[in-house]
């Protein structure tokens, strides 16, 4: 019997406490030495206002290999600057440093006065006018969309409703067949009150979405990410980027109460785009008229966007030449992972190189398989949603 | 050691031992962070370790976020969720360490576990790892229980399902006194019931008079109000029960481990294990379709509360120079459509300006 461990347990709490002590005095002085936790810093100018909405074009500092412009789409909810969260891990100064022309799509925070503001002015208004200015400043007939989470969502969407202005379709990480019960977001909104929660807030709050995201996994979110802080705070390089990622996880913009209520009620719970019968406006929505090439990228290991709920778009478009990618990774590893940085960002940028002509694919083999011009694509079914185990504190 | 005697003697001098070595180090942290109101500027003496802890916690909060460094929102936030999370890892390690003697000795069983631990200490853990807020409830139980004071001089014939609720309590008492939690929330059922039939019955009756539209929007917010502290205890109750047969799975995984000779060797490894194994058994709890609905339920008794409150203000506030709610929504609305119609006439709006 291990006789000494209750005693060398306490010893070692007390040494703990010690140690707790100093990290925190010391950690407390790293902390008053940052004035602002820098986010998104790629250089960038404001090129479109409407409303709330912000569309930034990206300064290319190189040479442009790539002609077609990428407008980047992110998510209503949480900040578009996950994809610039600090500079050494970076996607959009990677693909800058790939020759890609990047714009991006700032939603801004919408406020009670947005409360009436619904998908239809999302996708055929905001979306639909920025896609037509970056189509007018590169005179090209038709752009690259690439969507993120939500965002692919609204870029699928948009790209079957005007399939003449999306020259090449990215989606990543985003939610398409919502009848899965995989993740808990999708198994909790089947229950949810749609209406009383938006005739309630009108603008869903951030914290209030916030609260359903730290309740996928409460005690990492809530308790060991705090604990594991104290590993790094005494570093500085490493305690900004602890700081940054925290900063995006609490950045979250209130919902839209009209857009969010259509969403929910058409997407989450009556998996209308799937089916063929969502309506955005008075247009109604057919994946098969999706037929420009498509990029269709899931994370493995996603608890907030299960791959089987990504994974079926490719099944219901029109496109001949799509593409499925599957990343080693969670939802948030799609964007600040070393994997991101070293295969993801290359491997996007290497199959926008290759669709970048009038059409044809630059050095393909004709009767190639469009998955296989990824290195990295796979139509390998990935293992089940594990729940719990090996989930990261940083993960969302 | 082979004796559980002399472990025991050996374990008790050692924690005295410890304890004067961190009464010690406490003292000379407390020095580091004078208090100013305190005699000398120093804080008074301390009792046992949990003590000398919230003496430390208090001491370092007040060092570092009161005044001085400290002042900036950043550290301020960040420093509070951490130390936050700490005390729940203290509270973790005082409701453990009797848990891991027990386990030592072998007098541990798993169905005396529950003696063993401090049910409270539990609660206030996962209290933090979930945000509850007791102070919620407790208001919403003020309010019912003014209005039974308010009600019960006329309320006498009412009286027979209480009396029926107090027989059926005597009889859970027994499992009370075991802290078996499903006791508890048979004996808050049966008061519930008692209260839904009796004083919750008041909640509907037709309103007369010239201020019915107040009277029945004020009685529905009461009941709005039971019904959601009604499915917020139902709630925290798959909370805690869950809680328990994850501490169930540690407890059973540590003694599996302590029989190979593989036990943790720090308390941190058994926080990794808690963690670990909680997050599993709440994330199977969540994934239930009987959780999802119980979850949509809550938030839906959450929102008519919420809902109720805010026409009831504006019932109050009609009478003041006030833009009310409803009417800054028929704004919004108009501004809205103009917009749009705006948006429509004019195009493609241009670039920014360079």
């Amino acid at each position: 019997m291990n006789t000494t461990y209750t005693a060398n347990a306490f010893s070692n709490f007390v040494k703990e406490l010690g140690d707790v002590s100093t990290k925190l005095v010391k950690g407390a002085e790293v902390l008053t030495k940052f004035d602002d936790i820098d986010v998104g810093t790629a250089p960038k100018e404001l090129v479109y206002e409407e409303d709330k909405l912000q569309l930034y074009h990206y300064t290319q500092e190189g040479p442009v290999t790539c002609t077609t412009p990428v407008l980047i789409v992110y998510a209503l909810v949480n900040r578009q600057y996950m994809l610039d969260l600090q500079p050494d891990k970076s996607v959009v100064r990677n693909l800058l440093q790939h020759g890609h022309d990047l714009y991006i799509i700032d939603w801004g925070y919408p406020t009670k006065a947005d409360m009436y503001t619904s998908l239809d002015d999302y996708i055929n208004g905001y979306l639909h006018n920025c896609v037509n200015l970056v189509r007018k400043r590169s005179g090209k007939d038709k752009i690259n969309l690439m969507g993120i989470c939500q965002g692919g969502t609204f870029c699928a969407i948009y790209s079957a409703l005007y399939p003449e202005k999306v020259k090449n379709l990215m989606t990543l990480v985003a939610p398409f067949d919502f009848s899965t019960n995989d993740g808990l977001l999708f198994n909790w909104s089947k229950n949810m009150n749609v209406d009383a929660m938006v005739d309630t807030y009108r603008i869903v709050p951030g914290d209030f979405l916030n609260a359903g995201y730290l309740m996928l996994m409460p005690f990492t979110l809530n308790l060991r990410k705090y604990v594991d802080m104290l590993d790094v705070i005494e570093d500085k390089h490493k305690l900004l980027n602890f700081l940054r990622m925290e900063k995006w996880i609490f950045d979250s913009p209130g919902q839209a109460g009209e857009c969010l209520r259509q969403f929910l009620k058409d997407l989450y719970q009556e998996n209308k785009l799937v089916k063929g019968e969502l309506k955005v406006g008075d247009k109604t929505v057919n994946l098969k008229n999706i037929t420009m090439p498509l990029l269709n990228i899931y994370a493995i290991a996603d608890h907030l966007v299960p791959p089987s709920a990504t994974k079926p778009l490719n099944d219901l478009v029109g496109s001949t030449d799509k593409a499925l990618y599957e990343f080693k990774g969670g939802h948030i590893g799609v964007f600040v992972g070393t994997k991101s940085q070293k295969e993801l960002a290359p491997a996007i940028s290497k199959w926008l190189h290759e669709r970048d002509g009038n059409g044809a694919l630059s050095g393909r083999v004709e009767d190639k398989k469009p998955e296989e011009s990824l290195e990295n694509a796979t139509r390998e079914t990935p293992r089940p949603q594990s729940g719990g185990a090996g989930r990261k504190s940083k993960r969302r | 050691m082979e004796n559980t005697r002399q472990f025991f003697d050996g374990w008790l001098q050692s924690q005295g031992r410890i304890l004067e070595g961190i009464m010690d180090m406490t003292r000379k942290y407390q020095e580091s962070f004078r208090f100013p109101g305190a005699a000398g500027g120093v804080m008074p003496p301390l009792g046992g370790f949990p003590d000398g802890y919230a003496s430390w916690l208090s001491a370092i909060q007040k060092a570092l976020l009161g005044t001085g460094a400290g002042d900036s929102d950043l550290v301020r936030e960040t420093l509070s969720k951490t130390l936050s999370s700490s005390n729940a890892y203290q509270m973790l390690y005082e409701m453990w360490n009797p848990l891991f003697k027990a386990i030592q000795e072998k007098t541990f069983s798993p169905d005396s576990y529950m003696d063993m631990i401090d049910p409270k200490k539990y609660k206030e853990a996962l209290d933090r790892v979930f945000g509850f807020d007791p102070e919620i409830v407790s208001q919403g139980a003020m309010q019912a229980s003014k209005l039974f004071e308010a009600l019960t001089g006329s309320a006498q014939e009412f009286m027979k399902p209480w009396v029926e609720a107090s027989m059926k309590n005597v009889k859970t008492i027994p499992l009370l006194m075991e802290g078996k939690p499903n006791a508890y929330m048979q004996a808050y059922n049966n008061l519930f019931n008692a209260f839904d039939s009796t004083f919750g019955r008041v909640f509907h009756v037709p309103p007369v008079g010239k201020d019915r539209e107040k009277v029945k929007m004020l009685l529905g917010s009461f009941d709005d109000l039971s019904v959601y502290l009604a499915k917020y205890t139902e709630y925290q109750h798959t909370m805690y029960v869950t809680g328990l047969a994850a501490l169930e799975k540690v407890i059973a995984s540590v003694t599996e481990k302590c029989n190979k000779g593989e036990d943790p060797k720090c308390f941190d490894e058994f926080f990794d294990l808690w963690v670990d194994v909680s997050e599993d058994t709440y994330y199977h709890l969540f994934q239930s379709a009987a959780f999802s609905k119980l979850q949509g339920e809550l938030l839906e008794a959450a929102l008519n509360v919420r809902g109720h409150n805010f026409k009831l203000m504006e019932l109050y506030l009609y009478d003041y120079p006030i833009a009310l709610r409803s009417e800054m929504d028929d704004l919004y609305k108009t501004v809205y459509d103009l917009k749009k119609r705006l948006k429509s006439l004019e195009g493609q709006p241009g670039e920014v300006a360079a």
